[in-house]
């Protein structure tokens, strides 16, 4: 086989150019492996999944805990309601990711590519299906070039169904986050679903089905954006999953007995185990490469081989650049974990997740805003001149209050709308119209501020009173 | 078509217009909004599928655009008397 360096030049202008940035994909038979990493993920997998398909069946004051009710346009968290005025709390969540992001990526490499990524969770879910219904790496591969027949077809079937059924309660678990899900649960028991909510069913299912049963690692090669620029968030100091070459080579098939020394190999026995555990199909001993998601699947296979052997383990471990080529011990590369990258990441993000959270804690649950209305103004000639406006009232948390309105900032400014007080009731508002007179000889001709004062009692008796100002307009 | 430039189009659109629609219609209530003059008298979650649908679209066709232009000479220039060797 030739490489597209040792290409004659002029193929170039004949040959496709895919050819030459994409390799065709060869599909991957990732071989089962157990081991601390493996342990580590899958309870990664359960603890993910038990969140995801859970939270949505979760009951708080007597609604769904965790609602992203679109319809209503507000978004229920536990007891905290978010109204789309609310979307700073959303950018800051945004930004808590991404640096949690850089904090991890600084430490330690791809870890939420490795254990925590919905992509590597359900793809890792949709392998063991596989698994169960297939069997191992062997088989599979058997299985996929053996001729068509009742066996293969059959056991093809289990697969596929077993995926869309898994597929499917995703899909559904994934639109009950945004409409009631024991009311989605009842439409599909009875159904009686509405046709976008059958459309996203189906979607996110077929997403999930395709992404975690057929794309796989091209997801995270060709996909992932995070995959693209994540090796500027490592340094030297990185912990990354790394083959030791300068223990392991050079490499070689040998009896268990020999030794090693005397034939002078390395400590890696080239049985491939590490190409065949990893879900990208890389190989972890050609050095850091992007298609690496850090799941370190290869330590595990390692290790067990390292184990027969009666060889140390660790020949592809955690490790750092830094830590390789100076041969440090893990206590001296943990050491350099807190370095300044590290700590300024660290106490950036603990800023933001304080300064968020007291503002959070600190929120006024009621909100106004003034809309004047423009058509409704006086004539010239009136003594009194009128101005009419708007109040949206919002009463963002779960609590009825009580509203009452004044306004100030004029002499003998007098107010009239509707009997006072005004209820409305928990995370609700209310567009209340009011309007506002004073004497022309009381007011600059032109415009002029009022304010709105609006307080709010709850039924416990706990007051709070917010401010709005307002133009008072005199022609 | 090839599948990784179809990929290459609908993927990134897909994000984007993830994004163009939860900003929109974070500002906008579906509600409040008028075409041409006329309600649409659609429900809001009626209008925030298809409106990411649009979304996504408008963001496929700057995708597909992209690709378009970034075709390679090799790719453009045909060799007389038929399609360019090695493509259907």
């Amino acid at each position: 086989m030739s490489g597209p360096a040792a290409r004659p030049r002029l193929a170039a202008a004949t040959e496709p150019v895919e050819q030459a940035l994409y390799e065709i994909r060869r599909k991957i038979y990732p071989r089962a492996v157990g081991g601390k990493f493996a342990l580590w993920r899958w309870f990664f997998v359960w603890a993910t999944q038990i969140v995801f398909y859970g939270l949505p069946w979760l009951v708080w004051n007597d609604r769904q805990a965790v609602l992203f009710d679109l319809v209503n346009r507000k978004f229920y968290i536990f007891g905290l309601v978010f109204w789309p005025q609310d979307i700073v709390y959303l950018t800051v969540l945004l930004i808590i990711s991404a640096y949690s992001l850089f904090l991890f990526t600084a430490v330690a490499g791809r870890l939420w590519c490795g254990f925590a990524c919905p992509q590597t969770v359900w793809t890792e879910t949709f392998m063991w299906i596989e698994r169960v219904i297939e069997g191992e790496r062997l088989k599979r591969i058997k299985l996929d070039q053996s001729p068509v027949g009742a066996r293969k077809v059959g056991l093809k079937a289990a697969k596929h169904g077993a995926w869309i059924a898994l597929s499917l309660w995703t899909g559904f678990t994934f639109v009950g986050y945004f409409t009631p899900i024991t009311t989605l649960a009842g439409k599909v028991a009875g159904f009686g679903l509405g046709p976008w909510e059958t459309f996203w069913i189906l979607f996110y299912g077929f997403a999930t089905y395709g992404n975690a049963g057929w794309m796989r690692e091209q997801v995270c090669k060709y996909m992932c954006p995070y995959a693209r620029f994540q090796s500027v968030m490592f340094d030297p100091d990185t912990m990354i999953v790394t083959y030791d070459g300068g223990r392991g080579e050079p490499r070689g098939a040998r009896s268990k007995s020999a030794d090693r020394k005397a034939k002078g190999l390395g400590d890696c026995v080239d049985c491939g185990i590490c190409v065949q555990v990893c879900p990208t199909g890389i190989d972890i001993r050609d050095g850091l490469q992007y298609e690496c998601i850090g799941c370190a699947a290869c330590i595990d296979g390692c290790n067990q081989v390292m184990d027969k052997m009666n060889y140390p383990r660790g020949l592809i471990r955690y490790a750092t650049e830094n830590g390789l080529k100076q041969h440090y011990s893990t206590r001296q590369m943990v050491k350099r974990v807190f370095r300044p990258r590290v700590l300024v990441y660290t106490a950036v993000l603990w800023a933001i997740i304080l300064v968020s959270g007291l503002t959070l804690l600190n929120r006024v649950p009621v909100k106004v805003d003034v809309i004047r209305d423009r058509i409704a103004t006086a004539r010239a000639d009136d003594p009194v001149v009128e101005n009419v406006y708007r109040l949206q009232v919002m009463n963002t948390s779960e609590t009825a209050r009580r509203f009452e309105i004044s306004a100030s900032g004029l002499q003998g400014l007098s107010l009239e709308g509707e009997p006072q007080p005004i209820a409305i009731g928990p995370a609700s508002a209310r567009t209340i119209p009011v309007r506002l007179s004073a004497e022309r000889a009381d007011a600059r001709p032109g415009a002029n501020t009022v304010v709105f004062t609006v307080k709010a009692t709850s039924l416990d008796g706990q007051e709070i009173v917010v401010t709005e100002k307002a133009t008072f307009i005199v022609q | 078509m090839k599948a990784q430039s179809l990929i290459a189009i609908l993927w990134p659109s897909f994000i984007v217009g993830g994004i163009a629609e939860g900003l929109f219609f974070t500002v906008f209530d579906p509600m409040d909004l008028m075409v041409f003059g006329e309600p649409l008298g659609w429900s809001r979650t009626a209008m925030y599928s298809v409106g990411f649908f649009v979304f996504w679209a408008v963001c496929a066709a700057s995708s597909a655009f992209t690709c378009f232009m970034q075709r390679s000479s090799a790719q453009i220039n045909r060799p007389a008397g038929g399609a360019p060797s090695g493509r259907a």
